[in-house]
């Protein structure tokens, strides 16, 4: 597709905000996938335009990452972390039962191109395992029945919200604040009583960490 | 040459318990090269930045938990190595990473162009386990890129880093990385390098292969020979490899002070005009106006005499892609046998400032500026040259120099080049023809090199003009020429009033000199200077000769092509010497088919002034020089120049003095041209006759379009993309119009490509008025 005057020179701001204008690949290429939905060839003509790279040099960022996709995209991106600590707790029960509602596997979108489903690596938030992301959005301490509510809410076009605060509002959004252009909505503090738990332990112990010199 | 003696700080370290000391900042893979421990590895390469990719090259340091990629890591003062030899820490993790490595790879070596010269067959023998403990499915691949078999990569990312380092042309990167990692182009963007040729040569392991070479040959049936490019005047060595009297391949050969390991896809893959499409017979026009196949016996006779018959009003048109020896023998033919001095190997156009500038600073010169001394220089002046195009291995050893930060490029040129972009360079954007005052206005110094391409002959002062700041500046000069055998036919005398070696003809105690050599009477030789190419052609047309002996000509490099034509059709008597039929030997009353470089010895001078010999790579051919064919015409004139073999002509050559009277340097005012011009020169890849019968070289030639200014283009109501045409009085060529980043009131076409033929069709040079409007033709 042909990108509007205003990608361009979104794309081209982008570019500006570093001292090394290369640095703007990554918000760049999630910049063409809010356009799109993907990260198609003429999104990596953009990026290599804008850069002054060449477009095998973007190529091989676009096709490393897995955030980036090369195929279409549902309106929705669900992702379900199967790592260990989530898994174990409840993940890996979830996703089962996820992709067999939609009969969507791993980086495949639902039929009515509503949702795209995959399996995730760690997003860092253990503490609120089992985690789901709804375009990227995070789904905290979820279960079964209440991922089964936000899809079918999301589906029959329902506002869902984040555990953090954040309406839903589909991948494409998600993606043009991945890009670097805020929609002025903030998640809730990042930090909770359950995210500090262990300090306050080691604290109670009186444990400290080692002196950083050797 | 010059000596570097500044003192080398030393690093003592020991490798398998020997002591060995080496220069601080050495590779710890290059230090056991020095004991003659040769480390296994795929990625390193001595001329590409260290990246540790392939992990085949560990080593146990002591000290070190893990064993260390000895082809990243430099050497330190009392370092403790411990390679394959000494350590089973090391000797185990290298073959637990070749087992590794060949987890995916195929074996397929029996149907494999590397197999027998692959360094994973070789690597994996030495360093690795004769069987394979794994039994799973390997990694396929589909196969749309027809020379990559991506199943056979090792991931080590030689190539992708030749063309981001060495070339600049990053179209190749690694995709998909993880499992499915591999070497790829983007979809729209293809590997349209100049020296894609390349990567081929240094992958280690099969996975990139040549359209052209694929599945034809098994590296043990061939035979390697050393040779030199003929292509252009850069002086790459080569390896060229035959199998039965045939060309198969050629490969870039080492020379580290020339083209390092390196060529350009030109002198790589051109080269099927060696053994297609050959003269086979000498040809000689009967009664019934026909060329009819001689013996060379008759063929001799009949040219010795028209050529005799001739005498007084004969010149010779020598063409630029001649050894020094057969350009030798030319020049001593024109002046000893045919006592003419009209003699000129310039084909394309010249300037009788030129042959002055040639005469006085390039002729007999020697070695002047070298590619070490481009690496060195602080400053380097590009004044109408485009090494890419024009020279590719100054491109590169200039894209090196800029790369370690030392060197700043300057382009005096009409617009910004892809090539002077990959080298960073300061581009002084000049109208063709306004290049005098352009590097007039430069501020130089001692530390500065000035490279001076073959369009400047079509610039009226511009050569005096380099001359003149390289005196006054204490900058260095150079003439860089676009063919093999320009250097080696100025140092032959191939120019009006030039002998061997920058003597002068109108010196009397040089010609003295030169009919003592040449073992004929002094008043034998030409007295006055003569008339240059262009002279010789309108003499022709004019009809004011009697014969004309042309040697490898092409009338597509000439000025305007017709008229060169007329010359030759006007003229009553024609000698062609010529490796193929072609326009000029269609025209001539006899024709003598000569060796190409493959089938003889000799020698290209290359830009440098570095003499480059080569042997005889084909001796199947019975195929004779220019030199022995003069020498037989010779002969059959009364005139005895001996057997004229290469090494009769060396030798001849060698015993030219240096002159002790030198031409006087150029001294012409710049001319300015007043109106729109021309900028214009050859693309490395066109429509050259070398190149013929090269599909897969062919189609990575560049788009053939119009480059100008958008607001020259906006006052000729020019859009960009829209069909321009080009005209001049003698005719015009028709193209899409695109728009660079580049001086007003010029126009840049590629010299010889697709449509635009710009001698055929425009008989113009650089720097020529011409006139542009928008649609043309329909």
């Amino acid at each position: 597709m042909t990108f509007t005057e205003t990608t361009w020179n979104e794309a081209k701001e982008l570019a500006g905000r570093y001292p090394h204008s290369r640095s703007a690949l990554l918000p760049m290429l999630h910049l063409v996938q809010s356009v799109e939905g993907l990260v198609s060839s003429d999104g990596i003509a953009l990026c290599a335009d804008v850069l002054d790279l060449a477009t095998a040099e973007v190529a091989a960022v676009a096709t490393f990452y897995t955030m980036y996709k090369r195929h279409n995209t549902g309106k929705h991106h669900v992702g379900v972390c199967t790592n260990t600590m989530c898994g174990l707790l409840g993940g890996d029960a979830i996703w089962n039962a996820i992709s067999s509602d939609l009969n969507t596997g791993h980086d495949e979108t639902s039929e009515d191109g509503k949702i795209t489903l995959e399996r995730i690596e760690c997003q860092a938030a253990c503490t609120h395992a089992p985690v789901v992301t709804l375009d990227w959005e995070f789904f905290d301490d979820a279960t079964v029945d209440g991922v089964r509510k936000a899809l079918s809410d999301l589906r029959e076009g329902k506002e869902v919200k984040s555990t953090r605060g954040p309406v839903i509002k589909g991948l494409q959004a998600s993606e043009r604040l991945l890009a670097g252009f805020d929609d002025d909505e903030f998640d809730a503090p990042a930090i909770d009583e359950k995210m500090l738990a262990g300090l306050h332990r080691a604290r109670e112990v009186g444990q400290t960490l080692p002196s950083s010199e050797v | 040459m010059t000596i570097d003696n500044t003192p080398v700080e030393l690093v003592t370290l020991t490798i398998d318990d020997i002591e060995v000391q080496v220069p601080k900042g050495t590779l710890i893979i290059r230090a056991a090269e020095q004991l003659g421990v040769q480390v296994p590895r795929f990625c390193d390469h001595p001329l590409l930045d260290p990246v540790a990719a392939c992990r085949a090259c560990l080593v146990e340091i002591e000290g070190q938990a893990k064993p260390q990629p000895s082809c990243a890591m430099t050497v330190a003062e009392g370092m403790k190595v411990r390679t394959q030899v000494s350590s089973v820490m090391a000797d185990e993790a290298q073959k637990g990473v070749m087992e590794f490595l060949l987890i995916n790879h195929p074996l397929d070596c029996p149907v494999c162009d590397k197999g027998g010269e692959c360094p994973l067959q070789n690597q994996a023998m030495t360093n690795g386990r004769g069987e394979s403990r794994f039994d799973g499915e390997k990694r396929e691949f589909e196969k749309p890129i027809n020379v990559s078999d991506r199943e056979r990569c090792v991931s080590c990312a030689r190539c992708t880093r030749f063309a981001d380092q060495v070339a600049g042309d990053p179209m190749i990167a690694l995709l998909e990385r993880g499992s499915q990692q591999q070497v790829g182009i983007s979809d729209d963007q293809p590997f349209d390098s100049y020296f894609s040729g390349n990567t081929i040569q240094i992958c280690p392991v099969g996975a990139l292969t040549s359209a052209k070479y694929r599945f034809r040959s098994r590296p043990f049936d061939l035979v390697s020979v050393p040779t030199t490019c003929e292509h252009c005047a850069s002086g790459c060595s080569l390896r060229t490899d035959i199998r039965r009297g045939n060309v198969m391949r050629r490969l870039a050969w080492d020379d580290p002070q020339v083209n390092e390991e390196w060529n350009c896809d030109k002198g790589r893959f051109a080269f099927p005009y060696v053994q297609e499409g050959r003269l086979n017979q000498p040809l000689v026009r009967g009664e019934d106006g026909l060329l009819h196949p001689a013996s060379w016996t008759e063929a001799i006779d009949v040219a010795a005499k028209g050529l005799a018959a001739a005498s007084g009003a004969t010149a010779v048109l020598a063409g630029g892609r001649h050894t020094v020896e057969d350009a030798y023998a030319i020049s001593k033919f024109a002046r000893a046998v045919l006592g003419t001095d009209d003699v000129d190997f310039r084909s394309r156009p010249h300037s009788t400032e030129e042959t002055q500038f040639l005469s006085s600073v390039v002729a007999g010169s020697g070695l002047g500026v070298t590619y070490a001394d481009l690496e060195k220089a602080a400053h380097v002046v590009l004044v109408a040259f485009e090494p890419e195009d024009e020279s590719p291995m100054i491109q590169l050893r200039l894209r090196k120099a800029v790369r370690r930060g030392r060197t700043k490029v300057t382009a005096i040129t009409s617009h910004v080049t892809s090539g002077n972009k990959k080298l960073n360079a300061t581009v002084i954007a000049t109208a063709a023809g306004h290049e005098v005052s352009a590097l007039s206005e430069l501020a130089l110094d001692a530390n500065t090199i000035i490279l001076v391409g073959e369009r400047a002959a079509s610039v009226t002062g511009l050569l005096t003009a380099a001359t003149k700041k390289a005196k006054e500046s204490g900058a260095k000069l150079a003439w860089v020429p676009r063919r093999a055998g320009d250097r080696g036919a100025v140092d032959a005398g191939l120019l009006p009033g030039l002998l061997p070696n920058g003597n002068s003809l109108t010196d009397s105690s040089a010609r003295e000199k030169a009919a003592d050599i040449w073992n004929v009477e002094n008043n034998t030789l030409p007295f006055a200077a003569g008339r240059d190419f262009g002279a010789i052609v309108h003499a022709a047309v004019n009809g004011e000769l009697k014969a004309l002996l042309i040697t490898s000509v092409d009338v597509e490099d000439t000025q305007h092509s017709a008229s060169t034509l007329q010359a030759i059709e006007n003229t009553p008597f024609v000698v062609s010497l010529e490796i193929r039929p072609s326009s000029i030997t269609e025209l001539a009353n006899v024709v003598l088919p000569v060796a190409v470089v493959t089938e003889k010895s000799g020698t290209f001078i290359d830009w440098e002034g570095r003499p480059r010999n080569f042997g005889q790579a084909i001796r199947e051919h019975n195929k004779l020089t220019d030199g022995r064919v003069l020498a037989m015409i010779a002969d059959a004139m009364d005139v005895l120049l001996g057997q004229q073999d290469v090494a009769q002509l060396r030798a001849e050559l060698a015993q030219f003095a240096a002159p002790t009277n030198r031409v006087d340097a150029p001294s012409h005012g710049a001319d300015v041209p007043n109106g729109l011009t021309l900028s214009t020169w050859n693309q490395l890849i066109d429509d050259g006759a070398l190149q013929e019968g090269e599909p897969f070289l062919a189609a990575t030639s560049r788009n053939v379009i119009a480059g100008l200014n958008s607001k020259t283009a906006a006052a000729h109501s020019i859009a960009e993309g829209d069909l321009i045409e080009i005209s001049t009085s003698l005719g015009s060529i028709t193209v899409e119009a695109i728009f660079v980043d580049g001086a007003e009131n010029t126009v840049w076409l590629p010299t010889n490509s697709g449509e635009s033929k710009v001698r055929t069709n425009l008989g113009a040079a650089h720097g020529n008025i011409v006139t542009i409007k928008r649609g043309g033709g329909q």
